[in-house]
């Protein structure tokens, strides 16, 4: 490349530029092109005292109901979970390069890539569309969204394992579930726990969330209370959101610790 | 099997192989018998196909030509040996072949896996006798103190005696060694050689190990093959295998300019 070409120096400077402006653009179309008005939120002082207003005291009343939805939404994430391993198992197998034909490996890859691009919360409209309100929908869409990732998780941990070691208990004379207990299990098996355990806690709590559109479990009983204004009742299960969300960073800081 | 099988550990007639997509061969017009009991080294430059004619030993190589018997089992050039063949023959990998996250006591242990009913390996049940075949391989091969470290925190030496007390482990009737000592300080390689060909001679076993020290090689081997560009340049005592001939072996070999530095033992 000669630096002394004015039509190549052109083309750099340009090349800086664009992105600023594409950037520029997206901004000023945002703001101009929508009807938000922000007075609405300097008017809106008073409502929003009042609505916390209602939500103190939270109404403890409701303990008994909200432990059931917690448990629910435990259960979800447990059932999904292992919905999710099950499955990711599979296609884990079948998009690892070193087990299938690229014939195979590839669509599945695809696959596995559109599902977690595919939003959870769209994901379990279209499940409770299909088979109903309560938890089943939710196990359903967490099942097959977390598929996506842990499904990829598990191809790279099959596609990481050395071959060598496993060549070599076959010229010992291993036979082949003994190769897979002793040469491919021990290389797999720290990276196969670290990532489900991981894709648990994001599945929990992303069932929080789930029962907004009715797919069971505390999301859907703060969206009950939210509608029919028991501001207070809200207020508790938002309540046990938040120290469920700080328990799963405890548990994760102590696991951390664990594993080093 | 009859007496006069027993006497041949390997028999090879006009063996030929070229990995897929190769101009030359790798191995070619090998024709070789290794009588029982005996301790072979094999030498030659890089790339003189050692390591190929050891995994055709080992039943590892594929598409080959020609004729192969090893323990009086013939070799399928299309398909591994059965379990029990593959069980006879030991091998001790050039990379070492060792499984990272496991312990050096697990690496050895997996040295006897096809010694034991398959059930009993998957519950991790071995037998007294496994155990103490892999606590005699391990201390026999200098590895007892670490044996509880894993694979991957052990410096290239402690590893390539891992992969050797894997192999002891195995007792096999027939033991190949690929560069057993290219990791060893020269005590050490002293003292594996001294273990291997003991070992080969207890048991009445057969051993074949390549290397880059045939100065070395030579004094623990009472048969000496040489390989130059995939077939034998020289096969016979190590006393008949003066300097000239050696040097003449490696300096057909193109990449190496100095025979003689290879000539320290
Ligand atoms: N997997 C492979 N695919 C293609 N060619 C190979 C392969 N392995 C070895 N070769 C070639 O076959 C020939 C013999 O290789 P081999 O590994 O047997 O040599 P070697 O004597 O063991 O060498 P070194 O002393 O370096 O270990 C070489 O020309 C090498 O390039
Ligand atoms: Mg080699």
């Amino acid at each position: 490349m000669k630096p002394t070409d004015p039509d190549e120096s052109r083309r750099a400077s340009w090349r800086a530029v664009w992105p600023s402006l594409v950037i520029g653009a997206a901004i000023l179309w945002a703001g101009i092109g929508s009807d938000i008005e922000l007075s609405r939120v300097a008017n809106a002082g008073g409502r929003i005292a009042e609505f916390l207003s209602r939500m103190f005291p939270p109404d403890l009343s409701i303990a008994r109901e909200a432990v059931d939805a917690t448990l629910e939404t435990l259960r979800i994430a447990i059932l999904g979970t292992i919905g999710c391993i099950l499955a990711s198992a599979a296609l884990g197998f079948l998009a690892a390069e070193s087990m299938t034909p690229r014939a195979i490996n590839a669509p599945v890859k695809a696959m596995l890539a559109l599902m977690r691009a595919i939003p959870l919360i769209l994901v379990a409209m279209l499940m409770v569309g299909a088979v109903g309100l309560g938890p089943l929908p939710g196990i359903l869409a967490i099942a097959f969204h977390a598929t996506g990732m842990l499904g990829k998780f598990y191809a790279d941990a099959i596609e990481g394992v050395d071959r060598a070691p496993v060549a070599a208990l076959e010229s010992a004379g291993a036979t082949l579930l003994q190769r897979l207990r002793y040469a491919v299990w021990p290389q797999m098996a720290p990276d196969l726990l670290r990532d489900t355990v991981f894709r648990f806690e994001l599945n929990l709590r992303e069932s929080l969330i789930l029962g907004v559109v009715g797919a069971g479990g505390v999301g859907f009983y703060i969206q009950t209370y939210v509608r029919s204004f028991q501001y207070d009742k809200a207020a508790t299960l938002t309540i046990i959101v938040v120290l469920i969300v700080l328990l799963i960073e405890l548990a994760n800081t102590w696991l951390r610790r664990l594993s080093r | 099997m009859t007496a006069a099988d027993s006497e041949f550990a390997a028999v090879l007639t006009g063996v030929f192989h070229r990995y897929p997509g190769e101009v030359r061969d790798s191995i070619s017009a090998i024709d070789l018998t290794l009588r029982s009991g005996e301790r072979v080294a094999l030498i030659g430059p890089s790339g003189a196909g050692k390591s190929t004619l050891l995994s055709l030993l080992d039943g590892r190589l594929r598409g080959f030509r020609g004729g192969a018997i090893v323990l009086s089992n013939a070799l399928d050039a299309r398909r591994a040996p059965p379990r029990n063949e593959r069980a006879k023959v030991g091998f001790i990998f050039q990379e070492f072949a060792l499984v990272e996250r496991a312990s050096v006591r697990e690496n050895v242990r997996n040295g006897r896996l096809g010694r034991v009913t398959q059930m009993a390996a998957l519950f991790n049940r071995f037998s007294e006798a496994d155990h103490s075949a892999v606590d005699r391989a391990m201390a026999d091969a200098g590895i007892l103190e670490f044996s509880e470290k894993r694979a991957d925190c052990l410096s290239g030496g402690q590893r390539q005696r891992v992969a050797i007390a894997r192999c002891l482990a195995q007792e096999p009737q027939l033991m190949l060694a690929d560069e057993p000592i290219s990791n060893l300080d020269p005590l050490r390689a002293e003292k594996i050689l001294q273990l291997l060909g003991q070992t080969v001679g207890r048991r009445n076993s057969t051993l074949m190990f390549s290397s880059h020290q045939p100065v070395l090689a030579m004094r623990y081997a009472d048969r000496v093959i040489a390989l130059n560009n995939g077939s034998i340049a020289y096969d016979g005592s190590p006393e008949k295998l003066d300097r000239v001939l050696l040097a003449e072996i490696y300096a057909n070999d193109k990449g190496s300019d100095c025979p003689s530095l290879r000539l320290v033992g």
